[in-house]
């Protein structure tokens, strides 16, 4: 049982998934056909030992995502010990700028009087990463440090990552300060928007964001704190992207279809979980040509399909050709139907128009439920 | 099978005990519990594996009873020294010789009895029948089972499939032909994989071709394995051959 409990943060008003965000938040948007991004920091703190989780939405909590993680339980969490919760901001929601992770902490404030853990990792729910949060933890105590960031070094910053935060780090790890990444150089240390601390230097930090400004989040606060407080830096690797616009979502997907780069996120003795289905195998017909291709369960496969992810129960019919998407749980392409390069949302209907040819450094996008 | 309907039977019949039975070609009909009726349903007779076989009903071994009924039963059964405690060879005749109301509800659908490899490997590749009456996709009746913690399966560049059944955990890199994977079932680039059934974990490495052969659980297999005509068996204990 770990030290800590878990807070799963929302993305701030910096990140902007276009068209996708519009039916839900990117917790809760479909990743390698089986998951959901959300999956990825719950699983994580699940097999670190953290059976406490809060889980922050924007908005009113969205059917799919509660839906989805319902009570916890097939995420492994102890039924009895554990603890699952939702929570969000309910007075301005509909308030862009006002509505930030520290208003939502700070409405809930009375939620964190119930929990008796010393200390709270902080995790996004708009990465996806795979990482040892009691290592996380353990390292911060051991280094004394008043808080720890996690971050991932990377050198294609100048095109990738675009919304996120980096840190200035020093030699001995502390962390200088932290900025937004503004794509003018190739190295960069991210900022995994994953935070280490005491619980009651987290309510500190929470309340003195609040009195300072309505606008404050979290990183904000922290930024503000690295003169006075001792803040460090701890280094992640393995497999990272950040869901924070409509390009890095369609391309995190499609780069899994590499299995050597898949087993840098999924490892054999790090589970991640999700709600289940019970689907049907995938069917294979006659005539059907699949490759390099990542397919979930329940499809019903006649045409071809090349590099591309495929989410649940998908019927893919006779002469169809879809190459480079990335498609979403219950979605029909018929009969004859060309697409390439897109990203296709949940329930879509492809069948009378023939050819949808997005552009491969465009991707587009077909609504949830659309009939074309 | 929907068990309601089967219990509306019974109740309808008033019967003491209902027995699901299903029609298989008479020339078979020596090799099972075979069910004599009238032409109500009423059971009056039942033979286990007839050498003459009246009726070509076979029992599914699936049983309605009253439950009062059967508990007395199966009392009297436990203090019976002699009985074998089998339903088909003790309970069932017991109630017919006491002249109890038994009924025969007959199931018309797919049914396959996988008791032996050929029967199971048999049953795995009717899933690929086009024509299949048993419809595992069907939304309003789902088969509920263990869903592993597995990837979605991986279908690499240069992998066939042609009429397969591929479920989560899998990875294809090689030609699957007319077969059926199982869970975290692997086929390397360049092995085949021919009108066979993968179970879970099973692995075909390089070069290893399987033909009409259903691979158990967690079998590595690097060599080729043919089958003329009944589908091969390989023991687990053939590991790393």
């Amino acid at each position: 049982m770990s030290k800590a409990f878990g807070i799963i943060n929302f993305a701030g008003n910096n990140i902007q998934v276009n068209d996708m965000q519009a039916y839900r938040p990117i917790g809760a948007f479909s990743f390698l056909g089986r998951y959901r991004v959300i999956d990825f920091p719950i699983s994580n703190m699940s097999n670190s030992g953290i059976d406490v989780m809060q889980v922050y939405v924007r908005r009113k909590p969205p059917r799919s995502l509660v839906e989805h993680i319902g009570t916890g339980r097939h995420y492994n969490i102890n039924s009895k010990r554990g603890k699952l919760i939702t929570l969000f901001q309910e007075s301005n929601i509909d308030n862009g700028i006002y509505n930030t992770d520290i208003a939502a902490y700070m409405e809930n404030l009375d939620c964190f009087d119930e929990i008796n853990s010393e200390y709270v990792v902080i995790a996004p729910s708009y990465m996806v990463y795979t990482a040892d949060y009691s290592a996380f933890l353990k390292t911060h105590i051991e280094s004394g440090a008043d808080i720890t960031l996690m971050y991932h070094s990377v050198d294609n910053a100048k095109d990738h990552f675009p919304n996120c935060q980096t840190l200035n780090i020093n030699k001995q790890k502390g962390v200088l300060s932290m900025e937004p990444n503004l794509g003018n150089a190739k190295n960069r240390n991210i900022f995994m928007d994953t935070y280490v601390m005491k619980k009651d230097l987290f309510l500190d930090l929470v309340q003195k964001a609040h009195k300072l400004s309505s606008m404050y989040t979290l990183a904000d606060i922290v930024n503000e704190s690295c003169e006075e407080l001792d803040v460090r830096a701890y280094p992640h690797r393995g497999y990272f992207a950040t869901i924070s616009d409509f390009n890095s979502y369609y391309e995190a997907n499609l780069e899994l279809i590499d299995l050597k780069k898949a087993t840098d996120l999924f490892h054999d003795n790090w589970p991640i979980y999700t709600r289940t289905n019970d689907s049907c195998p995938t069917q294979y017909f006659e005539g059907s040509k699949v490759t390099s291709s990542v397919i979930s369960n329940g499809c019903l496969i006649e045409g071809t399909v090349e590099n591309c992810v495929i989410g649940r129960g998908c019927t893919i019919k006779e002469g169809a050709v879809i190459k480079n998407c990335v498609i979403g749980a219950d979605v029909v392409i018929g009969k004859g139907v060309h697409a390439e390069n897109l990203v296709i949302d949940k329930h879509a209907r492809l069948i009378r128009g023939k050819r949808i040819i997005a552009s491969p450094d465009k991707p587009g996008y077909i609504k949830r439920g659309d009939k074309l | 099978m929907n068990y309601d309907k089967m219990l509306e039977y019974h109740k309808q019949n008033n019967a003491d005990a209902t027995i699901a039975v299903i029609e298989v070609p008479m020339k078979e009909a020596s090799r099972f519990g075979i069910m004599n009726t009238d032409e109500t349903g009423h059971i009056v007779e039942f033979e286990e594996k007839p050498e003459h076989p009246k009726s070509n009903l076979a029992s599914m071994g699936i049983y309605i009873f009253n439950w009062k009924l059967l508990r007395k039963m199966l009392l009297a059964d436990m203090k019976n020294a002699d009985s074998s405690h089998d339903f088909g060879k003790d309970i069932i005749p017991t109630m017919l010789n006491d002249g109890k109301s038994l009924y025969a509800y007959k199931f018309k659908g797919y049914w396959k009895d996988v008791g032996t490899i050929d029967s199971l490997w048999e049953a795995n590749m009717d899933l690929l029948d086009k024509n299949n009456k048993l419809d595992l996709n069907d939304p309003n009746w789902k088969i509920y089972t263990e869903d592993a913690t597995a990837l979605p399966q991986y279908i690499g560049a240069d992998a066939v499939v042609e009429r397969a059944f591929i479920t989560q955990g899998c990875v294809v890199d090689g030609t699957v032909k007319n077969s059926v994977l199982f869970t975290g079932a692997k086929v390397a680039a360049g092995a085949k994989v021919i009108d066979s059934v993968l179970m879970p974990g099973a692995e075909v490495a390089e070069g290893a071709v399987v033909t009409r052969a259903l691979l158990p659980m967690a079998l590595r297999l690097e060599r080729t394995l043919l089958s003329e005509t009944q589908p091969a068996r390989i023991s687990s204990s053939l590991q790393n051959e």
